[in-house]
């Protein structure tokens, strides 16, 4: 199970980071709400950059099926992104309300998108991928950067 | 292949699915409490019998179970990747059957025309049939269940039970059968939709939406695993003990020990939660879980001692501020999504934020109202006094009056968004 253990720890990591930018636009402190949301972000997207050009590819070679899981998933890291983009305004504009707001729905949509993630795809991905093609591909996801 | 789905365009079913069933439920919240004023300010007057079944009945039915429907279709493709074909038609019949049935069935109970009885039994059988049996239909052709879709099953089957033993019930009030097992009927036919159905159904949701709402902790294993199952399991002990007339107290003292262990490992769960937000939504929750404790304390202290009707009552009133608790928590979660992602994934630029559609604010004015109902009717239960009773029926119509008007407001929202902003097509 080292895909779904790997990237289940990055799903939790994004938890806390994007918990703690919260926090800091509750308290007020915008300062290190920005700087904590812009790690919650880079942090996300290089995470999607992980599966689009690494983990999806291989799941989808091996099932020849693009049209499958990984198009849900793909089109949900797009809503994802987009949803980054007007936080980032929010927190730039130090508009609590506005960042709160959207911060509701950014959990609810990541949260069920890690929960597919995690119950179906990486569980799959796991059982179906070979052992020594999920350590290469794994090493190509940590190598990954912005 | 991809079966465990999610709330993704494909599979969502359309809003308008659940809108429906919530904004009746608050309308037959708000009829509720306007009976209930009706009855305390003397305008109306009926046997205790005839007012007991049918605030039950209105409660369980016109309220709870409109709720509870309208979330399940949507919450099936989320939380158990189960489709359901043509939503919008199939959800019209069991909403149309079910508001007719509440209200004939309201009739029968304080006409107790013999007619009317049968109708209700017909009309509410099938609607309340047709729901469980389409659900479960989809739901047993999942084939790895999580903790989550076993216990939507488990729950409406139990569900499908207590509607099978209600309508024994209905047809014996209305002389069409003997009833010889009226009594043990009528206990299994509550003990099955309280427990097998109201509480089950919100046990397993919660195993996955506290944690995906607050991210929390996880339920430990040994009870998101068998904690339904468990319940079930007593539940048809029960059954048999009440028709070979067996003692059932000690299955009742586990089943509120049981219940008791979930509602303090929820709130454990909810104090390690890693946002730190403390919106309503948190509040209901907390409230929730805690009266269900209260409910189920007074349940165990009733198996080993004898306790008087006023203690009762307030156990019955805390079990129904733990269901409407919940049910309150997720529709100011569900609305304000649902209303800004069904927009915003047909692409109008302009969807109104989660805030915008129903603002925290509103849902904590809504957690005052409801903790002042439940006191009052708290007042009411220890003091008797008339006056108090009209403070709390008022207050039950402020409650779901509140409810139903911010419900009007998201749909009017989505309305206005669609017809007066910009699209852009994908």
């Amino acid at each position: 199970m080292i895909i779904s253990s790997y990237m289940r720890t990055e799903h939790r990591a994004c938890d806390e980071i994007f918990a703690a930018a919260e926090k800091h636009v509750i308290d007020g402190d915008f300062e290190k709400a920005e700087e904590q949301f812009i790690l919650f972000a880079d942090d996300t997207i290089r995470h999607f950059k992980k599966e689009e050009e690494s983990l999806f590819p291989t799941f989808e070679e091996l099932t020849g099926n693009t049209e499958g899981p990984t198009r849900i998933m793909k089109f949900e890291h797009e809503q994802v992104r987009g949803l980054i983009g007007k936080m980032a305004e929010a927190v730039e504009n130090k508009d609590s309300d506005a960042y709160l707001s959207l911060a509701e729905s950014m959990m609810i949509l990541l949260q069920q998108h890690n929960m597919k993630e995690e119950q179906m795809l990486y569980a799959m991905c796991d059982r179906m991928i070979p052992q020594d093609v999920k350590e290469s591909t794994l090493e190509t996801m940590k190598a990954i950067e912005l | 292949m991809f079966s465990q789905g999610g709330l993704s365009l494909e599979q969502a079913p359309p809003i308008s699915v659940v809108m429906k069933f919530f904004i009746t439920a608050s309308l037959f919240g708000l009829i509720l409490g306007l009976y209930l004023l009706a009855s305390s300010s003397g305008l109306l007057t009926y046997s205790a019998y005839a007012y007991n079944v049918t605030i039950t009945h209105f409660l369980a039915l016109g309220v709870m179970a409109s709720f509870m429907l309208g979330a399940l279709f949507q919450m099936l493709p989320v939380i158990a990747g189960v489709v359901i074909k043509m939503p919008s038609k199939k959800s019209m019949v069991v909403h149309v059957l079910l508001m007719v049935g509440v209200f004939l069935q309201l009739f029968a109970f304080n006409t107790s025309i013999s007619l009317l009885y049968l109708f209700s039994a017909i009309i509410l059988g099938s609607a309340l049939l047709h729901a469980t049996t389409l659900m479960i239909k989809e739901l047993i052709k999942v084939q790895d269940h999580s903790s989550s879709s076993k216990g939507m099953l488990l729950s409406l089957s139990s569900f499908t039970i207590a509607i099978v033993f209600g309508i024994y019930l209905l047809l014996t009030l209305g002389g069409y059968i003997s009833g010889d097992a009226f009594t043990q009927v009528k206990e299994a036919h509550y003990s099955f939709a309280l427990f097998g159905w109201v509480a089950l159904l919100i046990v397993s949701v919660s195993f996955q939406v506290v944690e995906m709402f607050y991210v929390t902790p996880k339920y430990p294993t040994i009870m998101s695993k068998y904690l339904v199952t468990a319940i079930v399991m007593l539940l048809v002990l029960k059954l048999i003990a009440l028709f070979i007339s067996l003692p059932t107290v000690g299955i009742d003292l586990i089943l509120a020990l049981l219940f008791i262990a979930y509602g303090i490992i929820t709130l454990h769960r909810l104090y390690r939660r890693k946002r730190p937000t403390s919106d309503a939504t948190v509040w209901f929750w907390r409230l929730g879980m805690g009266l269900l404790i209260v409910s189920m304390f007074i349940t165990a202290l009733g198996t080993v001692t004898s306790i008087d009707q006023g203690l009762k009552s307030i156990s019955y009133l805390a079990f129904i501020g733990f269901a409407l608790s919940i049910v309150f928590a997720m529709n100011y979660k569900i609305v304000p999504f649902l209303t800004w992602f069904h927009l915003s994934n047909q692409g109008y630029m302009e969807a109104p934020m989660m805030h915008d559609v129903i603002h925290p604010k509103k849902a904590k004015i809504h957690f005052y109202i409801h903790i002042a109902m439940l006191v009052t009717w708290t007042l009411s239960i220890l003091f008797n006094l008339p006056m108090i009773d009209i403070v709390a029926s008022l207050l039950v119509v402020l409650s779901f009056g509140w409810l139903l008007y911010h419900l009007i407001f998201a749909v009017r929202k989505y309305n206005y968004t669609q017809k007066h902003t910009e699209k852009i097509e994908w």
